[in-house]
């Protein structure tokens, strides 16, 4: 009996271990896929930028302090100092065609897994150059945003983890090497959704 | 009993030394080796594997009280050396590991910018410390690289950058008032 409800006690941490470790990895931000290494290799100009939560929330005591009366400006701090990961890969090519639509799509299957939603699939028929943004949706909340934008001379990976306000998303642009056409593309994206 | 007392106090004292130098021990050690991380331990890594010197700025530490004072704390402890003549192509993916390696515990880079020969490469690192945050610049341009570590107070800095914009916005304003008179 008493052996029993030792083992069901084990069993028990052991479940509350798992999902704890589960949900931390749903927070953490990914290893870089073996593919970035690659595209690395052949880019002309590689710029990559990683900010974990801790760096975020301290990040965003730099944005503009003047701005702190204004309701939209406070509210997008907030949800930028709330945000778990940034991760941002950009690389640039000498050549047209230097990725292939196999690379595009096992870096899709790298970063989104079941929890992912495609929002917009953006793709001129037989080229490879398109955007791709896929939405992380936890309980009906955005929890994170993948924005892939490939152009013919560029490769855009755009990764934010946490809850985001759709609303506020212009207050990401131009920050923490988050580029502006990524932003575009998902303000787009909104607005081809609510058509 | 004197000699008694005498030698009591001679142990006391001896165990007290040995005490301090046992403690000491680690921190000198770290210290030697240049694995205590950031700055000196960066440089120190780039010297030995380039074969090249690190010149230092003349009254460094004067200008690092002065920029303090000026921003009011903003900017604090500001490490700068400068390499010149790094001969050879340089790798890298090896420059990267090797500030990776000796940047130390704690540092985490944030921003890697690179070309794809590895001349022309930045990487900013940041640690937070307390209320500031250290930050480590390590910029490769060819045959010329800068190294520098500064600690910033956010909250001051801010501070200060926002009292700055809030004089050119008024200096602004009176300007067009002017041009419109």
């Amino acid at each position: 009996m008493k052996q029993s409800a030792v083992w069901a006690s084990l069993l028990a941490l052991g479940v509350a271990m798992a999902g704890t470790v589960a949900a931390r990895a749903q927070d953490e931000l990914p290893a870089p896929s073996p593919i970035e290494k690659t595209l690395a290799e052949r880019a002309e100009h590689v710029t990559e930028v990683t900010l974990d939560k801790n760096m975020l929330a301290f990040a965003g005591k730099f944005m503009n302090k003047d701005k702190d009366d204004d309701k939209d400006e406070r509210a997008a701090k907030e949800m930028i100092q709330g945000l778990r990961g940034v991760y941002v890969r950009d690389y640039e090519f000498t050549k047209d065609n230097e990725y292939s639509a196999e690379e595009l799509e096992g870096l899709r299957k790298y970063i989104t897994s079941s929890d992912w939603s495609p929002m917009v699939h953006e793709r001129t028929k037989g080229a490879k150059e398109g955007t791709d943004v896929y939405l992380k949706l936890v309980n009906g909340q955005v929890q994170g945003l993948f924005v892939l934008d490939a152009e013919p001379r560029e490769l855009s990976l755009v990764l934010i983890l946490g809850p985001i306000d759709m609303d506020k998303i212009g207050a990401l642009s131009g920050n923490f090497g988050i580029p502006r056409q990524a932003v575009r593309d998902v303000k787009k994206a909104q607005k081809e959704a609510g058509k | 009993m004197r000699q008694r007392e005498k030698s009591a106090t001679w142990w006391s004292a001896t165990m007290i030394l040995g005490g301090i130098a046992a403690a000491m021990t680690p921190a000198i050690l770290l210290a030697a080796s240049g694995s205590g991380g950031g700055f000196d331990a960066v440089v120190r890594s780039i010297e030995s594997r380039y074969h090249v010197h690190a010149s230092k700025i003349p009254f460094l530490g004067l200008m690092s009280l002065v920029a303090d004072h000026a921003t009011h704390g903003g900017v604090h402890s500001v490490h700068i050396a400068e390499i010149e003549h790094m001969e050879g192509p340089i790798d890298g993916s090896e420059l990267n590991a090797l500030v990776a390696e000796h940047a130390g515990p704690g540092w985490q880079r944030i921003v890697r910018d690179t070309n794809r020969s590895g001349d022309e490469q930045s990487l900013i690192y940041v640690k937070p410390e307390g209320g500031r945050l250290g930050m480590l610049v390590v910029d490769l341009d060819h045959k010329e690289m800068d190294v520098v570590e500064v600690s910033i107070n956010p909250d001051k800095l801010s501070d200060e950058i926002s009292e700055h914009r809030r004089g050119h916005e008024a200096d602004r304003e009176s300007s067009d008032k002017d041009d419109s008179q």
